[in-house]
């Protein structure tokens, strides 16, 4: 039990900064009609800030719903790694444990459980949960009261609420940068992306077309790359 | 909540927490595998995918902004800083009639 309520308090200040990412959204998702319990149901669930900010907005802007849920999703896929990483915190638990303690790992809790661990062994799957269950109910009560607020607003569209979605996904890709040999790959992501929406093609398949177009991009680079080696 | 709406809400859950299971089971073997260069650059591919699809066809003023947050962006690397000053930057336009 030490250990959970350290993890708890631990994160306490990396939750307060994820509680003004949770209100904004909640209060963006309100203004294009989620109610705030469903609001409150979807961080549950989900558990995952940027895949539901990206997946409302696909939602919003009448992308179909499968399309607006898969690419919301495959923001996610950092997870595939996140989760592997803690093989060695969630060795020898029962599965229904390990399944509860990867949903409500994210990026924070399971950042800080890494960075404790390095000096002290001893921190484990106790700290991870205690951290990780402050961290969904924060997301959760932040998320629905952020929508409790957005439904009492005037429609804020008018002013251009919509940019918001834009500037949130333009920081997100700030922090995705990593190196410089991820521009060529982006630039050709967002040219493909921008002339299959000009040619009046529906988002939602401007947007597979531009990833596809960046991963092909980014595999010549890394093949021509081998080839010098 | 429309049946859409609920829908998305079970689409997007159950693929978050099979993306978890996945990393779970099979996490080690596919970082270790040829492809594991998928994982690391789809994110951001798909995330400038989503600014190009919002900005194309748009008006100038929408491009400024987007500039403006850009720029804020790479200051701050903060996503609410980034998503007030791109806002506030995209209404300052509209208002002064840009």
């Amino acid at each position: 039990m030490g250990r959970m309520k350290h993890g708890a308090f631990a994160i306490l200040p990396l939750a307060a900064g994820a509680a003004v990412y949770g209100f904004a959204f909640g209060l963006l998702a309100a203004q294009v009609g989620f109610p705030w319990w469903g609001v409150a149901l979807m961080s549950g669930l989900v558990h995952a800030g940027s895949s539901q900010i990206v997946a409302v907005e696909q939602f919003a802007t009448g992308g179909a719903v499968l399309g607006a849920a898969l690419a919301g999703a495959a923001l996610n896929l950092r997870y595939i790694g996140i989760i592997a990483s803690l093989s060695e915190v969630l060795r020898g638990l029962p599965l229904r444990v390990r399944l509860m303690a990867i949903h409500i790992t994210g990026d924070e809790n399971w950042a800080l459980t890494m960075a404790k661990r390095a000096h002290d062994p001893g921190v484990g799957f106790r700290f991870l949960i205690g951290s990780g269950l402050v961290m969904i109910t924060v997301w959760t009560v932040s998320t629905s009261m952020g929508a409790v607020i957005g439904a009492a607003l005037p429609d804020l569209e008018k002013f251009g609420l919509g940019f918001a979605f834009t500037a949130a996904f333009i920081a997100m890709a700030r922090g995705l940068w990593r190196s410089h040999a991820q521009l060529l790959p982006w630039v050709t992501s967002f040219a493909v992306t921008g002339a299959v929406v000009l040619l009046e093609a529906p988002k939602a398949y401007a947007i597979v077309a531009g990833a596809l177009a960046g991963l092909i991009a980014s595999y010549l680079i890394r093949q021509k790359g081998a080839g010098r080696r | 909540m429309t049946s859409s709406h609920w829908i998305l809400i079970a689409v997007l859950a159950m693929a978050a927490f099979a993306i978890r299971v996945i990393g779970l089971f099979a996490g080690d073997a596919i970082r270790a595998s040829r492809f594991a260069w998928v994982l690391d650059d789809l994110p951001g591919l798909i995330v400038v995918s989503l600014v190009a699809s919002s900005l194309a066809g748009q008006p100038l003023i929408t491009w400024v902004a987007a500039g403006a947050a850009l720029i804020a962006a790479l200051l701050t690397n903060h996503v609410i800083a980034t998503m007030c000053i791109g806002f506030a930057a995209y209404a300052a336009l509209g208002w002064f009639g840009v």
